[in-house]
């Protein structure tokens, strides 16, 4: 009885160990880097603030700040030209990460945090490289520029406990999130498209872009559950982010900050987009379609395009998501982006382009990132938002409108063709949900323009780079966001042989054990003591 | 009790191969990191790799073998026996485990692999001919000129270059990381302060697509400057670069 529970006990373990053993092996992956600046909370002992702290800090401040803040403190520094957002205006009260109320200004601590951490999605760098001692020289002399500081010596800092998140105060933080009318700035989604956003960015023109709260890293004012609670609390100055210290109870504040933590996401960031077999002989022609969640996808960086002029120095789309899935004639690539308006006009619309070369290169030779080069052409497919409106109309692509696609070749900025008609085989649809544009992109594997297009071919790693307009922002031909180049590669589809080669294998394994301890216990080795 | 721990040479063995996988698998690459200063994991080349588990696993025999009462020890453990619970659960997992792991080493050979980029680039193109005769003209001048230059230069490093070689020049800019190739990081002594101004006047001035067919633009996301800014311009950009880097430009050696 207990030596078949003894047998039993072991059988389980030995299935369980197997099991943990698979699935382990299957949780390594390859992760690519990026240095995004993350709000630092810890604070040394403060420096004692005297004439002379000032003094050496106004000599920090002329040598590293003055270029974008400006030599007055007024955040029209001579480098400020290429920035959006603009840098800080010391003269104003408009500090937007602080501990303190609405209104007032933040402490030298609030300051130190974040001189020392940057401000991702900014051009403030974080200055943990310089010493201590001159970052509080530099704070004393910041706050020279704005008289406030004199007057509120003593300011009122809200306090941040931490309090867990449950699925239930999440739940309630989504309906406050509603309630409380988040949604007219952030979104339905979060993704920073509510409707005064739109209207504040594109009829007003003011500089306020809400946060697209989907985007963990782009957080000013960091994303732990406690700096989002702060953020609430405190609101930001001079935006229209106020405080809701008065409006939400403590407990209703947690709430929110729960919500709001549960969909700021990660960059899902890789160098290969891994494009997999679908089994079913149709791909996806709809960006809606199930299939879609099978394929594994890639978030991708961007930049302005900055290679060559008219330059973008204020790129407003700074990450693109792609999914690509493959069968036996056909790829498909779904290209995902936040975008916080769906405003078109005839020249600026939005838009997305995918970039091959027009051979998979052999070598490590590529062509040139941006557009080919001389030596290098490259295939672009190109969707475009739809339009049909007259000049002069700025009017939203409709749904039931899938945009346009053309397919051009490209050998540099100044040399672009776009295909003769028999060779524009790419098929396309667009559409836009809730401040993201949802795109897909659809071509045969093959095609019989060999010269101008790229064939795809499995298992091999292809060159890829992605391009993306935002017609709000003005963006049309070289103003766009960009990436440098990245890879898609057609996976093998698993050959069901393997499953036999492992079964010999197995079998095989186990009988030379077998052997092995068969002979072993026949002439069992001589001990010594024996 | 000294007998009871041979009882378990064999597994001991094991534990000591398994241990030094667990060791270059997950923890070498931490160490490296920071041995090296990298911002990234270094993993360990998958051959190298091989023969440390290959070396490892010679050592744990060589030590099972140095004596005729240790090898018997060592095998001894296989044998049916008066073994407690342990050690015949020890004994079921190890004549389960061997043919898994073989299974195991089949299937990943063969699965296809995903094969991973190779990325190389010639980190220092030899500067062109054309280049080589210029000097800096603003390095001539008189001290106040040439603190206005590098005042000027700062400028115009901070407005034009600063949105991927960063506000410290180190390379941190916020357009960064949408470049593989990352902007470089001009503070770390092997970069600029190993060259001479002309090189960087090359570097400005034709950029990435300037560069020579060895080192052709794969990834340099380094923008031609030629038609946007005047020499004078890239020449003052040059020397408040250096001084925001805090480094200074290679010595010329003094010809006889």
């Amino acid at each position: 009885m207990i030596k078949a529970f003894k047998k039993g006990l072991i059988g389980f373990g030995l299935i369980g160990v197997g099991i943990c053993f698979f699935w382990l092996c299957g949780e390594v992956s390859a992760q690519s880097s990026h240095l995004f600046r993350t709000y630092k909370h810890e604070v040394p002992q403060k420096l004692q603030e005297t004439p002379e702290a000032v003094a050496e800090g106004k000599k920090v401040y002329e040598k590293r700040c003055w270029y974008c803040h400006g030599i007055e403190g007024k955040g029209d520094g001579p480098a400020s030209k290429t920035m959006f957002p603009k840098p800080r205006n010391f003269t104003r009260n408009e500090y937007k990460v602080r501990s303190t109320t609405l209104g007032s200004v933040p402490t030298d601590e609030d300051l130190f945090r974040i001189i020392t951490s940057g401000i991702e999605g900014t051009a403030m760098p974080f200055w943990n490289t310089i010493s201590e001692t001159e970052r509080w020289q530099v704070i004393f002399y910041v706050k020279t520029f704005n008289e406030q500081f004199m007057k509120d010596v003593t300011a009122k800092v809200v306090s941040v406990v931490s309090i867990a998140s449950t699925p239930e105060s999440v739940k309630r933080g989504q309906e406050l999130f509603k309630e409380t009318k988040c949604y007219e700035c952030h979104g339905e989604d979060g993704r920073g498209n509510g409707p005064l956003t739109v209207a504040l960015q594109t009829e007003w023109n003011m500089p306020y872009r809400a946060r697209d709260l989907t985007k963990g890293w782009n957080f000013k004012g960091g994303n732990t559950i406690e700096d989002i609670y702060r953020t609430i609390s405190t609101g930001f100055n001079e935006t229209p982010m106020g405080s809701y210290l008065e409006k939400l109870s403590d407990e209703d504040r947690w709430h929110v900050a729960h919500f709001v933590k549960s969909l700021a996401k990660d960059m899902a960031s890789d160098v290969v987009v891994k494009v997999k077999l679908c089994e079913n002989d149709q791909l996806p022609t709809e960006s809606s379609d199930e299939n879609w969640s099978k394929a594994t996808a890639v978030e991708v960086p961007l930049a302005g395009q900055i290679i060559a002029t008219p330059r973008h120095w204020a790129p407003s789309i700074d990450a693109i998501m792609i999914k690509a899935l493959y069968n036996k004639s056909e790829i498909a690539f779904l290209l995902e982006w936040d975008d916080s308006t769906n405003k078109q006009e005839e020249i600026f619309r939005d838009a997305v382009s995918l970039q091959f070369p027009t051979k998979i290169p052999e070598s490590l030779k590529k062509p040139y990132f941006a557009m080919g080069d001389s030596g290098g052409t490259v295939n672009l497919w190109s969707w475009k938002a739809y339009w049909h409106e007259g000049f002069g109309a700025v009017v939203e692509a409709p749904e039931n409108e899938s945009g346009s696609v053309i397919e051009m070749n490209a050998k540099g900025f100044k040399s672009v063709t776009i295909q003769p008609s028999e060779s524009q085989n790419v098929t396309g649809t667009g559409i836009y949900q809730n401040g993201r544009w949802k795109v897909v992109l659809k071509r045969t594997l093959k095609t019989e323009d060999a010269k101008g297009d790229m064939q795809f071919e499995i298992g091999k790693l292809i060159p890829v780079a992605f391009a993306v307009w935002d017609g709000s922002n003005s963006d049309v031909g070289g103003q766009k966001s960009v990436s440098s180049w990245y890879y898609v590669s057609l996976e093998k589809p698993v050959p069901k042989t393997v499953f036999a080669y492992v079964l010999i294998a197995i079998i095989m394994g186990a009988s030379v054990e077998m052997w092995f301890i068969a002979r072993l216990r026949r002439f069992p080795p001589k001990l010594e003591e024996e | 009790m000294a007998n009871k721990r041979k009882t378990f040479l064999l597994i001991w063995v094991l534990t000591a191969v398994g241990c030094l996988f667990v060791f270059l698998k997950y923890a070498s690459p931490k160490i490296f990191q920071v041995l090296m200063a990298k911002d990234h994991p270094m993993p360990m080349p998958s051959t190298l790799m091989m023969w440390y588990m290959i070396m490892g696993v010679l050592a744990g025999l060589v030590y099972a073998t140095t004596s005729n009462q240790k090898f018997a020890d060592f095998l001894s453990f296989l044998l049916p026996g008066s073994g407690s619970l342990i050690k015949s659960f020890l004994q079921k997992m190890l004549f389960v485990g061997f043919p898994v792991l073989v299974g195991w080493f089949v299937y990943t050979w063969a699965i296809p692999g995903a094969a991973s980029p190779v990325e190389l680039r010639i980190q220092h193109p030899t500067l062109p001919q054309d280049f080589e005769k210029l000097e800096n003209p603003l390095r001539q001048k008189d001290e106040e000129t040439q603190r206005k230059s590098i005042e000027e230069g700062k400028i115009l490093f901070q407005t034009y270059c600063r949105p991927c070689h960063g506000s410290k020049a180190d390379g941190n800019g916020p357009f960064a990381n949408s470049f593989r190739l990352r902007p470089i990081n001009f503070q770390d002594p092997g970069t600029i302060a190993t060259v001479v101004d002309n090189y960087l006047f090359w570097r400005i001035k034709e950029g990435a697509p300037g560069l020579p067919s060895e080192a052709t633009p794969w990834d340099s996301a380094m923008p031609s400057w030629k038609d946007d800014l005047k020499d004078d311009e890239i020449w003052m950009i040059i020397m408040g670069e250096y001084d925001t880097a805090g480094v200074m430009p290679r010595q010329r050696e003094k010809l006889e």
